[in-house]
């Protein structure tokens, strides 16, 4: 039984479709992405996953139930824009968060000083939300969302406005929550954290879900046509070999090239050894983002 | 019900601990304090300093002057105690004698005499610094009076009899009349209309106060976002149901800690005191009052802060709560003020159609009970109407609250309201 399954939902604001038929699984263990340019109608289908709003059509089932008040206990929610009680204390609020959750006080205490621990901001347990670094809002935002250790988690954009460190402190957390069992709906604009943590990812585009799959699937299914080379004296005339349809030259030497079929490659390959050594030669597929602006940049027309 | 509990508690928790709301609560304590005492400290100051030097020209209406210290004499607390000036010479003379003993404070004004032969008795000028001392030329009129009536009766040359028929004063005591087999005497009328007058203001303090705090709770849950949380946890119908109680049970609290300290003090015998001299008398309250009181209280309450929690979901910052608002204030002072207007003559044709009008009915039926005497029936058809709308705006709010959390942007109009909750399924 899987723990969250999205089937062909529809939801219409007036005569406007928010989202048009979208359908999703995860499994346990699972972070599924949710991609899609602003607009695209990620926020409402988290929203109906949430139980916020009800979608039109189609159906959604948690465990195989449908949506209910015992649902609701087992999803945790990292909302897109932050907001906690800003004059309250940091204890407080995570407590009664936890207890609305069904949580008892003192279970609830436990578990917020644990995390505030695993976070290395213990001291702030007593201080009001107003009074810390951004930052530090965020991680206790985090410890809301996952107080009353939900069994389906909604993160949405859940490391924006994060710094590196921070961000690595969260995606560690993100992971060991998911290996511990937790199924994960994820949104996000960067890309290369969606390559780095999820197996299944759905890209919308005004309100359509336009591409779906593993994204080790959804990779093949775009040809290899990138190369990357580096040599150690400059390559002559690389832009002349047919099939090569553009080429970026890096600053420390190396070049990346568009070709237009992986054969075109041996050829950039034969033409650069004639001229040298090569340092580094590498055929790849397009990356996540170079597939996200395909697949919605090119439907802006 | 569970997470109701926690939402009631989560909300008392923190405004009983919110600063401002502690130093408002003992301001408006102390103010209470003070304003229960001040009838005792006005009549302290009035009656003190002892009665006002009145002069007059030494030897001049001699008889009329011994008939106003006799008359003042036999005052327990005289107003006024005459002082001889002595004078002489023309008009002018007479009065700059009179004007320096003012200047040298031996008295504090004078009376002149002018005979008019017609009335058989001289006009009399009170002359005074101070502007309008009603107190004292009153005074003077009373003994004047006094001292002519008493002058003609000499000269009739009246028997006993006749002269206590004459001056025994008429006897008239206005009872209201009531179903039930005793009316209300005067006494009871004042304490009624002190009572009401009271429960009105206290209403109106409540509504405005909680209702207003209401508002800008859930409005700020709102801007800061944790809405978006707090109602993926906990349906919204049970969140503002507590949210609504809680503050509810707050401002209870810093009601009974103000009414207390008001009580308390009023009870203090030397205000009793002067309540009584006012007609009020705090052991007259008809305890049906007391039961249609807190009844009018819970009811004019819950639909105000209804209509509150509503409002307060719609909007998105507390920057345009103010004017959010404002209708829903507006309401409440349009049925303070008819009711408070209507405190001389609570039958009047618009307090009777008022009685039956949802938001005005707490404040204006309440007046009529207290005041009026309505039927039986009136009273449950103006109860039955009020009921029914706090339940039918229960629901209606809870319809709004649970669309309105959710939208953010600008206020949105009624079409949007609607659209949304179409949208939301509710």
């Amino acid at each position: 039984m899987k723990p969250l399954v999205v089937e062909k939902v529809v939801k219409h604001y007036g005569d406007k479709t928010a989202v048009n038929g979208i359908g999703l699984e995860v499994a346990e263990g699972e972070i599924y992405g949710l991609l899609g340019a602003n607009g695209a109608g990620k926020t409402t289908t988290m929203r109906m996953v949430l139980g916020l709003i009800m979608p039109d059509q189609g159906s959604i089932r948690y465990f195989g139930k449908p949506y209910g008040q015992e649902q609701l206990r087992m999803l945790g929610y990292l909302p897109e824009e932050r907001g906690m009680y800003p004059k309250i204390r940091v204890s407080d609020q995570i407590i009664y968060l936890g207890q609305l959750r069904g949580m008892k006080r003192k279970d609830a205490d436990d578990n917020l000083k644990r995390w505030l621990e695993r976070f290395e901001i213990s001291e702030y347990y007593n201080k009001k939300v107003e009074e810390l670094s951004k930052g530090n809002q965020q991680k206790i935002q985090f410890i809301a969302a996952v107080i009353h250790r939900p069994r389906i988690l909604i993160l949405d954009e859940a490391f924006s406005g994060l710094d590196p460190v921070n961000v690595e402190l969260l995606k560690s957390t993100v992971k060991e929550l998911r290996d511990a069992g937790t199924s994960i709906l994820f949104s996000t604009h960067r890309m290369e954290h969606v390559e780095e943590l999820c197996r299944n990812i759905t890209i919308m585009h005004r309100s359509n879900p336009v591409l779906q799959g593993s994204i080790k699937e959804i990779k093949s299914r775009f040809p290899q046509e990138r190369v990357v080379l580096a040599a150690d004296r400059p390559v002559e005339g690389l832009e002349q070999i047919p099939g090569v349809l553009g080429m970026t030259r890096h600053e420390n030497g190396g070049y990346e090239l568009k070709v237009r079929t992986p054969d075109v490659a041996q050829q950039v390959l034969r033409h650069a050894l004639v001229q040298g050594p090569v340092r580094r030669f590498e055929l790849l597929e397009p990356t996540l983002n170079e597939i996200f602006i395909r697949t919605v940049g090119d439907r802006h027309e | 019900m569970n997470s109701m509990w926690t939402v009631m508690s989560f909300t008392m928790r923190n405004k009983i601990r919110n600063k401002s709301f502690i130093i408002t609560t003992v301001i408006l304590g102390i103010v209470l304090v003070v304003g229960a005492n001040v009838p005792s400290f006005i009549n302290k100051f009035a009656s003190g300093g002892g009665p006002t030097k009145v002069g007059y020209v030494a030897g001049e209406q001699g008889s009329i002057v011994q008939g106003l210290e006799a008359y003042f004499g036999k005052q327990e607390k005289p107003d006024v105690s005459l002082v001889p000036v002595e004078a002489s010479g023309s008009a002018e003379d007479r009065t700059a004698a009179l004007k320096q003993a003012i200047a040298d404070k031996k008295i504090k004004g004078y009376l002149l005499f002018a005979d008019n032969p017609e009335a058989g008795f001289p006009d009399v000028t009170y002359y005074s610094k101070k502007m309008l001392d009603t107190g004292t030329s009153e005074a003077l009129q009373t003994a004047l009076r006094t001292v002519k009536t008493e002058q003609a009766v000499r000269d009739a040359k009246l028997t006993k009899e006749q002269l206590s028929k004459l001056f025994d004063p008429v006897k008239l005591e206005a009872v209201q009349i009531s179903d039930e087999a005793t009316g209300k005497t005067a006494e009871e009328q004042g304490t009624a209309i002190g009572l009401t007058y009271a429960i009105l203001i206290l209403l109106f303090m409540s509504v405005m106060i909680t209702g207003q705090l209401i508002a800008t709770e859930i409005t700020s849950e709102k801007s800061s976002r944790v809405m978006e949380i707090i109602v993926t946890s906990v349906s919204p119908l049970k969140q503002m149901f507590g949210k609504v109680i809680g503050t509810f049970l707050v401002g209870l609290i810093q009601l009974a800690v103000l009414v207390g300290a008001a009580v308390a003090n009023l009870m203090l015998p030397q205000n009793v005191e002067s309540l009584k001299s006012f007609g009020i008398r705090l052991d007259t309250i008809n305890p049906k009052m007391i039961v249609f009181a807190v009844f009018f209280y819970l009811a004019g309450f819950f639909l105000y802060a209804m209509l509150f929690a509503a409002v307060g979901s719609i909007v998105s910052r507390t920057e345009d709560l103010g004017q959010a608002v404002m209708p829903v204030t507006m309401l409440s002072l349009a049925g303070f003020y008819i009711a408070l207007f209507s405190l001389s003559h609570p039958d009047s044709p618009l307090v009777v159609v008022c009685s039956y009008i949802p938001f005005f009915s707490p404040f204006i039926m309440f007046l009529r009970i207290g005041l009026a005497n309505p039927a039986w029936w009136e009273i449950a058809l103006s109860v039955g109407i009020l009921l029914a709308s706090v339940l039918i705006l229960g629901w209606l709010s809870a319809k709004i609250y649970r669309a309105g959390v959710l939208m953010y942007g600008k206020r949105p109009s009624v079409k949007d309201l609607m659209k949304a909750m179409k949208a939301f399924n509710v």
